[in-house]
């Protein structure tokens, strides 16, 4: 079996202060794969590092056995890996349903054409329907993205990271300053949208977490200290003294 | 998602289509008849100017407001393209079978090219790098054309005469009257092309990339190639508005492609407003117009409209089609009534300032032009002496009273207009 992920010796110092200090990480094809970790701990850095945000200072990242490692972000994406931000980033002066076709494009034959009409391209108008009701965003669809609330634009900026049917889906702290109730819509959101596709996801709510994923990763000090399934992570002696702490008590 | 939810998603598109076109049949019609309307000669070479100011405009609003580039010397692809058609004119002159009014389409082929390879060093960069880069390119070109005499025929230009070639259909466009539908044509097929392209997928790319360059990225799409297509494509219709002026002038300099007339874009394009389509159209025939009408009254002509451009920039960065566009709502929902008194209160000031600004202004340039030993000419038709101080102070007390007044009768008029947007939404 092909990891969807495989990196291996990754590392990440900015000026002096390394902060990716030799990432070893695996996800396999199909499974919901968090990664959690304290504050500061160099988990959006890891994705930056992924997605081709940022350049890595050595090791190595497989997408489905292929090497990514130094590629552009829009190669990457073209090889199949989305990613949404931790800080939200959509295209404020255009519409809900304009992002969403915006984040659809590529994948749905639109090229750089400038000679054929846009709304020509029937499945990229469907997709971008689907995605919007999927977000349950129907009554925003001509809202300027810019101006929704903001448990709207988390929404959206999933929806934007999967408008373009990615097999592998990146998802930096979808959930962070919600409200309980805007995050079990998201949550449910996410399940669905990552059905039959590999997602990591970076949150720090941990119940969340043990609700969500097959394999939880845990990053602390820019290593990934322990890594498998919620029960074992749970478990482990290293996490529990670097991380979880009193959250792992309750939760046992 | 199941079918019936599909068809209701579905909207009708052939009743949309017609609606949007319904400008363009309107804009036709309004080029044809507008030649009857307007008096005399000069009112013709007016309507041509404008016609190609019209595209030179919106072809820069291609980058400036749908892409996000802001580009400091568009008037090279202009004057590039207008250099190219008028060596085909010229070509014409000697006997080549060129039809003229194909003219437009060797200066749009002049302005892709010079687009292409100025936008592979400048397309490279966003944002701030990518404006400097232009303006060094137009000063290099401008250079370059200079050097170049055998070719652009040094600071006299090329001229030639657009009516020695072959007649077309017993048409020889000798007259200005024939000139003006050719560039009514071209403008208006030319302007009907971009407003296409708005809704392509490269268009809507544009878009994105001016909201957010970054993020383009990760949806697969490398911005720096948009900006370059996008960019290539905009100075293939800055070209075409040059054919068009070769055309019309019948000469071309290096002055068509001066770092004033790529400000002057700048301005007419901003003073319409960037954030529509049509924007540019409305400052591209408003500042056309005030440069001939202002500029036969008064020397200070550039310093009113870099005026209207500061104070545009200030208090109305949406252009004349970005306070439309805001007010539409509200005099739909029937609230203009509650608007107009406030915005009434306003104009005593403005007037006011209005007459402080153009005194200060005018007294300026006689000063000038007295120190150089000419004899004052008179101010609106009042002798004033520009060395005394008492028309000074006149005009400085005028414009402190006006920005005092509009100080005064802003809030209510802010006020005013929260008001009644509030309500025009909540209808
Ligand atoms: N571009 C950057 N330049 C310098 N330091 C950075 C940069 N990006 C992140 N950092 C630092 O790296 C550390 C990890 O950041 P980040 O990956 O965002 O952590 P988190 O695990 O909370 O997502 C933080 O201390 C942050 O200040
Ligand atoms: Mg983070």
């Amino acid at each position: 079996m092909t990891l969807a992920l495989h990196v291996t010796g990754l590392k990440k110092a900015f000026g002096p202060t390394k902060i990716i200090r030799g990432v070893e990480l695996q996800v396999a094809r199909g499974e919901r794969h968090a990664v959690i970790g304290p504050n500061g701990a160099g988990k959006s850095t890891l994705f930056h590092l992924i997605s081709g945000r940022l350049p890595s200072d050595a090791g190595q990242i497989l997408l489905h056995g292929q090497d990514i490692t130094g590629l552009a972000p829009h190669d990457i994406f073209n090889r199949g890996l989305a990613r949404s931000f931790q800080v939200t980033s959509l295209f404020p002066r255009l519409s809900v349903f304009e992002n969403l076709r915006a984040a659809a494009m590529r994948t749905h034959g639109c090229g750089h054409a400038f000679w054929r009409r846009l709304e020509g391209f029937a499945p990229l108008r469907r997709r971008a329907e689907e995605v919007l009701s999927l977000l349950g965003l129907e009554r925003r669809r001509d809202v300027l993205a810019g101006a929704l609330a903001y448990a709207d634009q988390r929404a959206l900026e999933i929806g934007v990271t999967i408008a373009g049917g990615a097999e592998t889906i990146l998802l930096d702290e979808p959930t962070a300053g919600m409200s309980r109730a805007e995050t079990e819509r998201a949550v449910t959101l996410i399940r669905r949208v990552s059905e039959g596709r590999t997602l990591v996801m970076i949150e720090h709510d941990l119940g969340v977490v043990f609700g969500l994923a097959d394999t939880i990763s845990v990053l602390a000090e820019g290593r990934v200290i322990a890594s498998g399934p919620p029960d074992q992570v749970r478990g482990d002696p290293a996490v529990r003294t670097a991380y979880l702490g009193a959250a792992a008590e309750t939760l046992a | 998602m199941s079918a019936p939810a599909q068809t209701a998603l579905a909207r009708p598109q052939s009743g949309a289509a017609l609606r949007a076109m319904l400008p363009w049949v309107l804009a036709a019609l309004a080029a044809l008849i507008l030649p009857h309307v307007v008096p005399g000669g000069f009112g013709l070479s007016l309507l041509c100017r404008m016609g190609i100011a019209i595209v030179f405009a919106l072809s820069f609003n291609m980058l400036l407001g749908q892409g996000g580039m802001l580009d400091f010397g568009h008037a090279v692809f202009l004057g590039l393209g207008g250099f190219l058609a008028m060596h085909a004119m010229k070509l014409a002159d000697a006997g080549w079978w060129i039809p003229l009014p194909a003219l437009p389409l060797v200066g749009a082929a002049g302005g892709l090219a010079v687009a292409i390879l100025a936008g592979w060093v400048s397309t490279r960069r966003a944002g701030t790098a990518f404006a400097m880069i232009t303006l060094g390119v137009a000063e290099l070109v401008v250079a370059v054309v200079l050097l170049l005499p055998s070719v652009f025929g040094g600071e006299e230009g090329l001229s030639g005469d657009r009516s020695s070639g072959p007649p077309l259909l017993g048409v020889d466009f000798g007259t200005q009257i024939q000139a003006y539908y050719l560039i009514a044509a071209w403008a208006w097929a030319a302007a009907l092309l971009m407003w296409l392209y708005t809704r392509t997928p490269l268009g809507r790319l544009a878009n994105a990339i001016r909201d957010n360059p970054e993020r383009v990225g990760f949806l697969g799409y490398d911005a720096a190639r948009i900006r370059l297509l996008v960019f290539s494509l905009s100075g293939l219709f800055a070209g075409i508005a040059g054919g068009l002026a070769a055309l019309n002038d019948e000469i071309v300099t290096a002055g068509n492609m001066s770092p004033e007339a790529s400000s002057a874009v700048l301005v007419m394009t901003f003073i319409g407003g960037v954030g529509t389509f049509w924007g540019p159209v409305i400052g591209a025939v408003l500042i056309t117009f005030l440069s001939v009408a202002l500029s036969t009254v008064t020397d200070a002509w550039q310093l009113y409209s870099g005026l209207l451009f500061v104070a545009m920039v200030v208090w109305a960065p949406g252009g004349i089609s970005g306070i439309i566009l805001a007010h539409a709502p509200v005099v739909r929902a029937g609230f203009a009534g509650r608007l107009a008194p406030a915005y009434a209160a306003m104009l005593p000031g403005f007037f006011l300032a209005l007459a402080g600004t153009l005194g200060l202004a005018e007294l300026g340039f006689r000063l000038q032009s007295v120190r150089n030993g000419a004899s004052p000419r008179p101010v609106f038709g009042m002798a004033l002496d520009p060395q005394g101080v008492l028309p000074w102070v006149v005009a400085a007390i005028l414009l402190l009273a006006g920005a005092w007044l509009l100080r005064r009768a802003a809030p209510a008029a802010r006020e005013a207009w929260q008001e009644a947007s509030v309500m025009a939404q909540v209808q």
